[in-house]
């Protein structure tokens, strides 16, 4: 099993026949994340450090993962020093980097150091991507009957989106359930139309953020970060499929895919979300000036159910949404 | 028609009765001794003993009742419709004041709220969500350090003393580091009250300062509505009945319903 902090370029690790694991995943969906985050702290990182970082040692730790690509640009400049706690108890790292400006030179580049380390070829990685695409095609027919046809739940889709990033660690596995999943969805009646709203920012550490939308009769038809995992643009070559995935790159890039989808999703209302000490939470003031929509932003801290302070917030949110709506 | 509005707030439950749209009495309790005193659990609803209460004759109750405030996710009061909190605040600012366009700052015991209303509609809104160092708890806990009451606090705006604890908790030991420097009282509360300001004055600057309504228990200080009212373009506009605005708001939204379709 190989960890990674962040979505990369999943294909390399496929070619190389080794297991990915995306340490976000394994994290959150633990019986315990809030375990993982004290273990972090008693070993000395900050209170005031984001959740995941902290999530993401706990579980290199618990689950004695030794090898660990870690995203060192365009997500998260903590996970430098993340990486340095954990080469202290002898996990190996390699980082891998998004350039901040999209150069195709410098993501080939990058790409190049991860393939030469896992010892596979071009045609190797090629191969890998028609396999991986093969999947994701699949999920992104599940977001399309999410916004188009209202037979999929905000959640749902949410969850095998964000799978996408390490697809469960197991390909074949993890498609035999979307096959299942789609040819249930299908057969489903379109659910009630309700406000329709969009998620954007890194997944929510909240654990019941969809479901408890949906009870407010809100549901997510977009979501952002999670979409982009799932690479959906097709693309020639690997270098443009990790240029034009959104996430690792400024926020203007993120807005210009946010608004299209806004648009084409005929969505009311966003619901930015930020990570409690996240750099990103600096970008909340250009999202509110770029969007024309109402933008409620949700901050998340640790992993669990909605708060009741956050819960009255929403409520409040979709109240004045649901007010405006001709 | 008499209609009853309740606001379940942290520090305060505050009730207002509105007869033919004209307010009829306004009362208020300290949150705690009221749910000892007069509330109570039955099949999992907050029931108020009204009778107990004597707000009402009960031969007489009122045509519609209507509840919003704190902890109101997890209680459903018993023979009232809940209204989420800010769309009481805006409707007992628009009843109290007759403005349709206005930016609201709603200070209470542990919430600050803000809210663009343009035209009647709720436009956007903002609440303090991790910390309550920017309420009248804080006023409170402070007004506690120096020995003195809310009215006391609420008098002094002149030469504020500088406090820039982000904590509540370690602000009080800032205070106290402030005194033991020799620093009058009067500079001491106008110290606080301006640190209040400057706290709501980041969620102010997203909205429009045209009419900048304040509500809740803090509207009642005039320091503060001083200090405020220097460091915004906004013209400043506090209801006669601040603290009560949210009940007051639940009132006339008891009467609007039989209206609706």
């Amino acid at each position: 099993m190989i960890g990674f902090t962040t979505t990369i370029p999943l294909e390399i690790l496929v070619a190389a026949g080794r297991r990915p694991a995306d340490l976000n995943n394994l994290f959150i969906t633990a019986p315990d994340p809030q375990s993982l985050i004290e273990e972090a702290e008693v070993a000395g990182f900050p209170r005031n450090i984001c959740g995941w970082i902290k999530g993401l040692y706990g579980t290199v730790i618990r689950h004695g993962i030794s090898e660990v690509i870690a995203v060192t640009e365009g997500d998260c400049s903590n996970t430098q020093a993340l990486m340095e706690v954990l080469t202290l108890h002898g996990v190996k790292t390699i980082p891998f980097a998004y350039p901040y400006d999209r150069s195709h030179e410098s993501l080939a580049l990058e790409i190049h150091k991860l393939a030469r380390h896992f010892g596979v070829s071009r045609d190797q990685i090629e191969e890998a991507r028609d396999r991986l695409d093969r999947l994701r095609r699949k999920i992104h027919e599940i977001d399309r009957l999410s916004w188009q046809e209202n037979r999929v739940s905000g959640e749902e889709n949410h969850l095998f989106q964000v799978c996408t990033s390490d697809m469960k660690g197991d390909l074949a596995g993890f498609e035999d359930e979307i096959d299942a999943f789609l040819a249930q969805a299908r057969q489903r009646a379109p659910l009630a139309e309700t406000l329709r709203l969009a998620y954007i920012g890194v997944p929510p550490i909240i654990t019941d953020l969809y479901a408890r939308l949906e009870e407010m009769e809100a549901r997510v038809v977009f979501n952002e970060t999670q979409r982009q995992f799932s690479m959906p643009y097709p693309c020639a070559d690997i270098e443009e499929q990790y240029r034009r995935y959104t996430y690792p790159y400024d926020i203007f890039t993120r807005l210009d895919d946010i608004e299209e989808q806004i648009a084409l999703r005929r969505i009311d209302g966003v619901i930015h979300y930020v990570q409690s000490f996240c750099f990103r939470q600096i970008e909340d003031l250009i999202v509110r000036k770029r969007l024309k929509l109402p933008v409620l932003t949700l901050e998340g801290d640790r992993p669990g159910p909605l708060d009741a302070r956050s819960r009255i917030r929403i409520e409040g949110f979709l109240e004045m949404l649901k007010a405006r709506k001709p | 028609m008499t209609t009853l509005g309740i606001d379940l707030g942290s520090r305060k439950v505050k009730f207002a009765a509105l007869r033919d749209l004209e307010i009829l009495w306004l009362r208020d309790f300290d949150t705690i001794p009221f749910y000892k005193r007069y509330g109570g659990l039955h099949a999992g609803r907050l029931t108020i003993d009204f009778a107990a209460l004597e707000l009402f004759d009960p031969a007489h109750p009122p045509a519609a009742m209507v509840a919003t405030g704190y902890g109101r996710n997890t209680i459903n009061l018993e023979g009232a419709r809940i209204v989420p909190e800010i769309q009481a605040h805006v409707a007992g600012a628009r009843f109290q004041t007759g403005c349709d366009t206005f930016t609201l700052l709603d200070l209470g015991g542990q919430d600050t709220k803000v809210a663009r209303v343009e035209e009647g509609l709720l436009q956007d809104f903002l609440m303090n969500d991790k910390c309550a160092a920017s309420s009248g708890r804080y006023l409170e806990n402070m007004a506690q350090v120096l020995d003195i009451g809310l009215d006391e606090l609420a008098r002094h705006a002149d030469n504020p003393v500088s406090l820039d604890a982000t904590c509540g908790i370690f602000g009080e030991s800032e205070l106290i580091g402030k005194i033991v420097e020799g620093h009058p009282l009067p500079h001491l509360c106008a110290g606080i009250n301006a640190t209040l300001v400057k706290r709501v004055l980041p969620m102010l600057r997203r909205f429009p300062q045209d009419v900048l309504m304040v509500t809740g228990g803090v509207a009642r200080n005039q320091a503060f509505r001083h200090l405020l009212r220097q460091a915004v373009e906004a013209r400043l506009l506090v209801p006669e009945n601040p603290q009560h605005n949210g009940a007051i708001g639940c009132a006339v939204l008891a009467a609007a319903r039989p209206l609706e379709k």
